[in-house]
């Protein structure tokens, strides 16, 4: 005679939950929502009750190598002004694999060769699968992906296709979300710059 | 939980004890705020846009904060269509279709890159690029998925439009029904393929060099 104990041995689970919300609410008075301390807690393995993320007043962090649109990166010059890291070279618009990244290259009218600088500079965030691969492939360092996730928006045509201005991010900012990436790239930038002044210090002294 | 909207119209002077009690507003603020947390979106997934919105219905990010938790598995009793995902020229024309039963204020929520533009589809031979070109869409959320918070952003988009919208100054005539959208036929690279005669007239009569008109 044991018919439905099966169903009230289920609706006890449910209850436990229930119960160990507020048991939890108690526990952290205050500190459950809303706070870093609390996110992280309840995204554990040790998270009992509601695990609900209270989404547009707390998020969940994103971890370093989440990937989003991409964007530009420049570097601030003496005076202040933006030094793009981008030349034109045009290799992520050729490994997207949706094609989504438009440049348009300049030449210098005086002397006929090209700038090393996009004119121009498009993606169309609503075609772009945040692979990952114009990051990956950038010889100079210059397109990273975002963090930003937060895009939605009522007109695609006005809004969804980034230009170069809306693009363009600080080194600062790719340092500041990604800060071991960056770490590791200037590691290496700094490493060649030092190779390069040994040789030309050993070139320099062979000279002599 | 999102904030909640302040009824009351500024510039009416109501003393701090009634402020709790006494809401002077339009009509459309009641009218909106009741719809604003109670879209219900159709319960129907295209690709793997869907399995994040899933994770957006589930309790982790829970639409039901929003108001939006009645899933509903019928077009005539939803208010919101997610296109979760790819749309696929065999898919199309059921798309329109339950867009076209779906009662009149309706929205339409592009997710992901391949509703929005076709994503990494948009040359295909099988997919439509974008499925703005056959209905009306509302709200274009990027991302291939877009995360979870992601689509609640683009919900709230959906509720900030809802909260402006003016129901009893901008009547509708609602003695006229409301124009059906045609269901559309694609063959082969999205050719309607009763303009296959027109096309075909046309090809004899010489090089294509005018639009071709589709046959009604």
């Amino acid at each position: 005679m044991n018919f439905g104990f099966g169903i009230l041995r289920g609706l006890m689970v449910t209850m436990g939950h229930f119960i160990g919300t507020f048991v939890e609410d108690f526990k952290w008075i205050g500190k459950r929502y809303y706070t870093p301390e609390g996110v992280a807690h309840r995204s554990s393995k040790n998270a009992s009750g509601i695990f609900t993320v209270q989404y547009p007043e707390e998020k969940l962090p994103v971890p370093e190598e989440f990937r989003f649109i991409p964007f530009l990166l420049y570097e601030e010059g003496p005076d202040g002004e933006q030094q793009d890291r981008c030349t034109s070279c045009g290799i992520c618009a050729k490994v997207c694999p949706p094609q989504c990244i438009w440049i348009v290259r300049t030449e210098d009218p005086d002397t006929g060769r090209p700038v090393p600088e996009p004119v121009e500079f498009y993606i169309d965030i609503d075609i772009c699968m945040n692979c990952g691969y114009c990051a990956e492939y950038c010889p100079f360092d210059a397109i990273k992906m975002d963090h930003q996730y937060e895009l939605a928006s009522y007109d695609r045509h006005s809004a969804h296709i980034y230009n170069k201005e809306k693009l363009s991010m600080s080194v600062d900012y790719y340092a500041q979300i990604r800060p071991t990436n960056y770490r590791r790239e200037e590691d290496i930038r700094i490493a060649k710059e030092e190779e390069k002044a040994a040789k030309a210090a050993a070139r320099a002294a062979a000279k002599e | 939980m999102t904030e909640t909207p302040n009824l009351n119209t500024e510039g009416y002077d109501i003393s701090p004890e009634a402020r709790a009690n006494v809401a002077i507003t339009t009509i459309d603020k009641i009218f909106n705020a009741g719809r604003r947390y109670s879209v219900w979106p159709m319960m129907f997934g295209l690709a793997c846009c869907a399995i994040e919105m899933i994770s957006a219905a589930a309790g982790r990010y829970d639409l039901a904060r929003f108001g939006m938790e009645v899933l509903r598995p019928s077009p005539r009793q939803s208010d919101l269509m997610i296109v979760s995902g790819t749309v696929t020229k065999k898919m199309l024309p059921q798309i329109v279709r339950l867009y076209n039963q779906m009662p009149d204020p309706k929205y339409v929520m592009a997710m992901g890159a391949c509703a929005s533009g076709g994503g990494p589809f948009k040359e295909g031979y099988n997919v439509v690029s974008g499925v703005d070109k056959y209905i009306p869409v509302d709200v274009y959320v990027p991302g291939c998925p877009p995360t979870p918070q992601a689509l609640l952003h683009g919900l709230m988009k959906i509720q900030e439009k809802i909260d402006t919208e003016k129901h009893f100054t901008n009547f509708r005539d609602r003695t006229k029904p409301i124009e059906p959208i045609p269901v559309p036929i694609l063959g082969p690279d999205i050719i309607d393929p009763r303009d296959y005669e027109t096309i075909k007239d046309g090809v004899k009569s010489g090089p294509l060099t005018t639009v071709i008109p589709a046959v009604e």
